[in-house]
């Protein structure tokens, strides 16, 4: 059977096993950017020429907020195995969460000079912190709503 | 908050403690301090009920709305 205790469980995981992956493959990132660039050699993009170095800058800046996100999203998960789910420290995590989606899509913007490809990246990123933003703002109220059940006497 | 929480009167008036009245009226002091030091945001009908009982007042005697200053 399963149980809340074990999806918890799972989730925990899963980010602990994402936040290795992306250290892995930072010391990838080079080769990675390098294969693309001469797989790639006819992508559409304002700017033509290589795409190595800034490719390889989008993706270190990416990783970045990746592991701050799963680092964030680890905490939520802590907390939220303890029981503290409705505080204004979640909705803080969420937020930064937020923050760092829209922060991974800024360098997926501007490679999009390079190959427009990136732009779908872009709006992914954007779009899913944007869900995350509205996650918080429905976090925010249900802390007020706790508060307020907390203190009816 | 223009809602003022008057127990703390109610209770020297009918000298009853805090402990009491909280086993009385089967809330935790935690509780009932809340209540008496003003920082709760809404009291349940049934909480009212059995403070007036206990207490042998109406529920204006225990409650009373003063408008805000500055206002």
């Amino acid at each position: 059977m399963w149980t809340k205790q074990q999806s918890l469980r799972l989730s925990i995981n899963v980010v602990r096993i994402l936040k290795l992956f992306i250290l892995v493959l930072c010391f990838c990132v080079p080769v990675m950017a390098r294969w693309y660039d001469t797989t790639d050699t006819d992508g559409i993009g304002l700017i033509q020429g290589s795409v190595f170095l800034p490719l390889t800058i989008c993706l270190y800046a990416a990783a970045v907020c990746g592991e701050v996100c799963l680092w964030l999203l680890g905490k939520l998960l802590e907390n939220i195995g303890k029981g503290i789910v409705f505080t204004a420290e979640n909705c803080q995590y969420l937020r930064f969460i937020s923050w760092c989606c829209f922060a991974a899509a800024i360098p997926f913007t501007i490679l999009g000079c390079w190959r427009f490809l990136s732009f779908v990246i872009a709006m992914a990123a954007g779009f899913f912190g944007l869900i995350l933003h509205v996650l918080k703002n429905v976090f925010d109220k249900a802390v007020e709503l706790q508060d307020e059940n907390d203190y009816t006497i | 908050m223009p809602i003022i929480v008057n127990l703390d009167v109610m209770m020297a008036k009918r000298k009853i403690s805090s402990n009491e009245l909280a086993k009385r009226i089967d809330i935790t002091p935690a509780n009932l301090s809340i209540l008496k030091t003003g920082k709760a945001k809404a009291v349940r009908f049934s909480t009212l009920d059995k403070l007036c009982e206990v207490l042998k007042c109406q529920p204006g005697d225990i409650l009373e709305w003063r408008e805000e200053e500055g206002e």
